[in-house]
């Protein structure tokens, strides 16, 4: 039986106390659905992105790629390139090696020793590695110049799965001397225990999560000048991560990080995809310092995006076992997975910890053994992809959950509910020292439930059944876990230097009354700009109109920690966290201001909109001075300003540190993310008996990401992660064939869900505030795919009686088809085994 | 291009022209020619289900290689242009399928001639029991129209035709001139008494739909020669069909698609019928061996189902990212044996409602 553990962190025992003392006074403008601002601007076409600037002597560069997964590099030659007309210069990666230092390896040993150059070197890893590139005066010229470029190579065997690395026949970066990039053992509880004292263990042989991306509207963009006179490097972007870049970009280049200049603009969609474009920021900086500090421009094409932006993690579940006890509550799970990270490891191997943030899932299991593994391959590299690497665990969880409910003859949604963790249990704390703040999954599992109409569908489905028709019901419990703990980077590499999680902002009243607020954050969709006026407008007692919010990075003009970027499910709470800072550190100023300035008491001040705009009265004198006159006295009219108000600048600057301590290194033990919010979909699936397509009958989604900031835009972020996971779960795969060759370099092949596949979708919305952050929000950005966990379950519930196992996350037409043949001819018993210890009844209903 | 074993692209890239030619400066041009080398709109294309063509090979490029462009006024001057121009030059219709090829690289037209200034093209016509389509008839216009929906398989062909965009800009004539094994209209229009008019300075001809298709991507016009119109016989009474495409999503084509065109005789006996399969080989394929199986018999289960395995033999699919082989066959099979239920109850006179599938749903 799970035991309820105490929460002994001292730093989150903190955070809970402040965030009640704050959240004092019914907020006017938080939770209210208002309209985003920035629709206005981006539904007419007046965003501005990346490709909408043009800078007064710009060049465009143009990479030529690998067309093989793994070969030697024997000759590159762009002498016929350089002569074309429009032609300024051109890179080679041999060039290249001599003007930067490889990147840093955030992996310890082995992958230390990987030389991960922006351009391939003397051989190509993956298929559309950049091999040379060309710059001219325009887009056209730059690709005619590119197809003369001439490239032989000799082909290597390529490594293209995870169980094929681990074999070590053919290397991808010889120098590493493996395949295997990261390994370490993730073990708590007493195994050996509960596998003895176990009434039941299930054998599963192998689980697979498959490789899909997102594919953001628009693909990677990027101006870069290098700018000798001024020593600087400035880059207009879309990535959404530049201070983790700008880390990276600096010992390449071998410039001071303040030499980096990061500016981005509206960005159409990231997902996470655009954290790992910097090797380009690093070839574009080159190409416009040797092209005479003139700007060069890239916009990545569709194809390129495919091939050799990122990918999303692939995973392989080996030998997993199981333990329940005699009712169907998981005791144990041991397991061995395989994270395939593609050609360079980049942002990893952070996600061989990240998905520990999950380690049980939503459940109460305490005795967890996770043998966890990464290998490079001749693939694209992977990077961060919404729901990354805790979906997979997930997933994974999930699968096993279904797995055992059907062996054992448990109803799913019994069988979850048996082995969530309750309500009354939160915060709870995990077997890894993970701190859940609050949720209520089984109330959200009844409300999805209702939703669907689940006791009717259990009704059709019986009758269906008669008819022979497959249809399935299907659940997916999922973890949104949000705002990172970077110290989880040092069960990765001990010597990690970073930590902690942070984000600055700046609440400013400017010359002529006018409240600006910045912050660095890269928003990609998510409504930054409404929600921080939100949270503003009820410090200052406003609305949300009277407040500029300026988005994007901005080196020179907005603030930024180290941390600063759009990742790990967080604005609502760091964001958010950092603009609450600011603007009650105005507030605070304001009011010393308005106190001199009226002869009132501090105390007596109230904030407010009067006949002349946004002011600050004295309830007792009934006398205001607005925005203006206030922010006229310290910046333009300040003869007369008395000394002890000499500190008040209306600029206030501050940084919101989330609660984390260090994590114990050698347990693998701490704190890994402040909050989780939970999403759990309840999906109606059937199976066409003539063409195996799965058609979705009906769908519900039930999130609870504590307190909602604007409940529209958390709808949306929902109805995006949902169509997202469909499109994952049915349509959207980046496979590779044995050669290394990628069969979805088009849409047209990588068939990116639309409305056409879409069901109509039912929302359910609980609460359940964070006790850990000052407004009760939770993060949720990444919805942790649930919908990829609610198909594939409702297939399983579909198909089990045919004797198919699902044991992949990708699922067609076709590979049902499969299936179902191979059931037939007895495949399902090799994959999963049960073993009945005890005497005690095979059911437990 | 990946899924083919020999068409990586070459190691080592050639330029096959001299590049000096730009696009003219057209204002009126139409936006599509536009697209090809002036805009960043890159939607890309990957090959359809065949193979063995050269033509076939995706690269890595958004900006098509210069060519020059040439307006015709008439179907005359579009011949004596190409004539002139000579056998690198292209006519252009809606651009549909070309564009994305030029933009790729795939295709290479030293010049484009374009028709869709020529009057009269894209007309769509009803007289003496045959609806005559212009070559630059769009499949919406054709959607919307009156002819179609009198020919319940038209009008489920063209409303379901990838996307609005595509629609709104792709033409009949252009289709069946592409000849990809994937395209819909050859498919359907198979189906029925399909001719197809064309025009070359040496004179007129119009040639059987059943004789035009040679292989995928190849047609028996000359370099020449233009579609000027197809016409097809508008089906008899008790005659009706049905088209079923399975796509994986819209602006994609079909994974596997089904004609079927029935004409029904007294007590549901079947008085004949033609079954056309989409996607599943070089070119569209009549199922022969599966109509003969049902025509001038009564239309039972037992029939169907074995007109539907001939029609799985008939098949003669590749493995591709839509799908393997086996399950087309699978796939192809199920569509037709419901296009005939489809068929034969509209051929009773029901309204029913039929078109393209879609991935989960
Ligand atoms: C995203 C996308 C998805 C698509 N999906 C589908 C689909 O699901 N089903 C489908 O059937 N089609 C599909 N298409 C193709 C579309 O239907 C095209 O419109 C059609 O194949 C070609 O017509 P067009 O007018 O655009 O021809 P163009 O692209 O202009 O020309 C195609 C070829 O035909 C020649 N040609 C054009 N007109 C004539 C003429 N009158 N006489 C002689 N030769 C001529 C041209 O020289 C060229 O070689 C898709 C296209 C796109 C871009």
């Amino acid at each position: 039986m799970a035991k309820t553990t105490r929460v002994k962190n001292k730093r989150l025992k903190a955070a809970a106390g402040s965030g009640k003392s704050r959240a004092t006074g019914a907020p006017k403008w938080v939770g209210q659905p208002i309209r985003r601002v920035e629709e206005d601007r981006l539904v007419r076409g007046k965003g501005i992105f990346v490709d909408d600037q043009k800078l007064t002597g710009m060049l465009h560069i143009r990479f030529v790629r690998s067309s093989y997964g793994h070969a030697k590099i024997t000759r590159v030659d762009v002498t016929k390139a350089a002569a074309l007309p429009g032609v300024v210069c051109t890179l080679t990666g041999a060039e290249v090696k001599g003007l930067v230092k490889p990147f840093i390896e955030i992996g310890p040993d082995v992958g230390q020793k990987i030389a991960d150059y922006p351009m391939a070197v003397d051989k190509v890893v993956y298929q559309g590695e950049p091999v040379a590139a060309v710059v001219a005066e325009n887009r056209m010229a730059a690709e005619d110049a590119a197809e003369l470029v001439e490239v032989e190579y000799e082909p290597l065997p390529p490594v293209m799965t995870a169980e094929d690395a681990l074999k070590e026949g053919s290397l991808v970066h010889p120098g590493m001397g493996t395949n295997r990039n990261w390994h370490g053992v993730f073990e708590y509880g007493d195994m050996e225990k509960a596998f003895k004292q176990a009434d039941h263990v299930v054998h599963i042989d192998r689980l697979h999560f498959h490789r899909f991306s997102s594919t953001p509207l628009e693909c990677n963009a990027m101006i870069a000048v290098w700018d000798s006179r001024s020593e600087r490097i400035e880059y207009w972007s879309n990535n959404s991560f530049p201070s983790f870049a700008a880390q990276f970009l600096s010992p390449a280049l071998g410039v001071r990080i303040d030499q980096i200049l990061m500016k981005s603009f509206d960005i159409g969609g990231g997902f996470g995809i655009k954290i790992t474009n910097y090797p380009y920021m690093a070839l574009c900086a080159l190409a416009s310092r040797k092209a005479g500090d003139r700007p060069v421009k890239w916009t990545e094409t569709r194809t390129e995006h495919m091939q050799a932006s990122a990918h999303g993690n692939e995973r392989t579940f080996l030998d997993t076992r199981v333990a329940l006890d005699k009712n169907g509550v998981i005791t144990a799970i041991d397991s061995r997975h395989v994270d395939d990270c593609g050609a360079y490891p980049r942002y990893e191997p952070l996600g061989c910890v990240i998905w520990a943030q999950v380690l049980p899932g939503s459940y109460r299991v305490r005795n967890i053994r996770i043998d966890m593994n990464q290998v490079v391959t001749n693939k694209c590299p992977v990077g961060p992809n919404r729901g990354y690497s805790r979906m997979q665990q997930l997933w994974f969880l999930e699968r096993v959950l279904d797995i055992c409910g059907h062996s054992l003859g448990i109803p799913t949604d019994e069988m979850r509910l048996r082995n969530y963790i309750r309500k009354n249990e939160m915060p709870y704390e995990t077997p890894n020292g993970c701190v859940y703040d609050s949720g209520d999954y089984a109330g959200m599992l009844a409300m999805g439930k209702t939703l669907v109409g689940w006791d009717d569908w259990k009704r059709k489905q019986a009758a269906a059944r008669e008819e022979g028709r497959w249809i399935g019901l299907g659940i997916g419990s999922t973890l949104d876990s949000g705002t990172n703990n970077f110290g989880q980077a040092r069960i990765i590499n001990a010597g990690a230097p970073f930590s902690g999680q942070s984000k600055a902002a700046i609440a400013k009243l400017d010359i002529y009354g006018e409240v600006v607020i910045s912050m660095g954050s890269v928003p990609q969709g998510q409504g930054h700009e409404t929600t921080a006026a939100q949270v503003v407008a009820d410090v200052l007692g406003v609305s949300p109109g009277h407040v500029k919010v300026k988005p994007g990075f901005d080196t020179e003009q907005n603030a930024y920690t180290g941390h600063t970027g759009t990742y790990a499910s967080q604005f609502a709470v760091t964001g958010l966290s950092a603009i609450h800072g600011a603007a009650t550190k105005l507030r605070k100023e304001m009011s010393r201001l308005a106190a001199w300035a009226l002869k009132a008491k501090e105390k007596d001040l109230e904030f407010g909109v009067g006949a002349q705009g946004p002011e600050v009265r004295d309830k007792r004198s009934k006398k205001s001075i607005n925005y203006w006159a206030l922010a006229n006295i310290v910046n333009v009219n300040n003869a007369g300003m008395p000394e002890k108000l000499w500190d008040v600048t209306l600029n206030c600057r501050h940084v919101y540190h989330a609660p984390f301590q260090l994590p114990d290194v050698k347990k693998k033990f701490g704190n890994l993310t402040l909050t989780y919010a939970a999403q759990i979909h309840v999906a109606v699936v059937e199976v066409d008996r003539d063409t195996f397509q799965p058609k979705i009958l009906a769908y519900a989604c039930v999130d609870d990401c504590g307190r909602a900031i604007n409940p529209r835009i958390v709808e949306g972020q929902v109805h995006g992660c949902t169509a997202h996971g469909i499109g994952a779960a049915l349509m959207e795969d980046c496979a590779y064939d044995g050669d290394g060759n990628l069969l979805a370099s088009t849409f047209s092949d990588y068939t990116p869900i639309t409305a056409m596949n879409m069901p109509d979708l039912l929302y359910g919305h609980m609460e359940s505030p964070s006790p850990f952050t000052f407004n009760g929000a939770k993060g949720m950005g990444e919805g942790g795919a649930a919908p990829v966990h609610t198909i594939c379950a409702a297939l399983q519930d579909a198909l089990y009686s045919k004797g198919v196992i699902i044991n992949d996350s990708h699922n067609t037409g076709d590979s049902i088809f499969l299936a179902v043949q191979r059931a037939g001819t007895g495949g399902f018993a090799s994959s999963v085994r049960i073993e009945h210890r005890r005497a005690a009844g095979r059911s437990a209903r | 291009m990946s899924q083919v074993p020999n068409a990586r692209v070459e190691a080592v890239y050639f330029s096959s022209a001299g590049g000096e030619t730009a696009v003219s400066s057209c204002l009126s041009a139409p936006i599509a020619i536009e697209c090809a080398r002036t805009t960043t709109n890159d939607f890309c294309r990957s090959p359809t289900a065949d193979t063995r063509h050269p033509k076939r090979q995706a690269e890595n490029i958004v900006y098509a290689h210069p060519f020059s462009y040439h307006r015709a006024g008439s179907l005359l001057e579009a011949s004596e242009l190409l004539q002139q121009l000579g056998e690198e030059a292209r006519l252009i219709a809606g651009g549909q399928s070309l564009i994305p090829l030029m933009k790729m690289r795939m295709v290479r037209p030293s010049a484009l001639v374009d028709i869709n200034f020529i009057p009269g093209l894209s007309e769509i016509r009803c007289s003496d029991g045959q609806l005559r389509f212009g070559a630059l008839a769009r499949h919406a216009d054709i959607e919307e129209s009156d002819a179609a929906s009198s020919i319940p398989i038209v009008q489920d062909c063209a409303a379901g035709i990838a996307d609005v965009q595509v629609r709104n800009q792709g033409t009949i004539g252009g289709s069946l001139a592409e000849a990809d094994p994937s395209g819909d209209w050859g498919a359907v229009l198979l189906t029925l008494e399909t001719s197809v008019r064309c025009s070359r300075p040496s004179g007129e001809r119009t040639i059987a739909l059943d004789d035009f298709f040679k292989d995928a991507y190849t047609t028996v016009l000359g370099h020449d020669e233009l579609i000027s119109e197809i016409i097809v016989k508008q089906p008899a009474k008790n005659s009706a069909g049905a088209y079923l495409a399975f796509k994986r999503s819209a602006p994609v084509y079909a994974t596997a698609s089904a004609a079927v065109q029935l004409t029904l005789g007294d007590s549901d006996t079947c008085k004949d019928v033609r079954i056309v399969l989409g996607c599943v080989g070089l070119t569209a394929i009549r199922a022969k061996e599966a109509e003969k199986t049902l025509r001038e018999k009564k239309l039972e289960k037992k029939r169907i189902d074995s007109a539907v395995e001939a029609v799985r033999a008939a098949a003669e699919p590749q493995d591709d990212m839509r799908g393997s082989a086996d399950y087309k066959r699978v796939l192809i099979a199920a569509l037709v044996k419901r296009a005939i239920g489809i068929a034969a109850r509209r051929a009773r006179g029901e309204q029913v409602e039929a078109g393209h599938e879609y991935v989960g749903r």
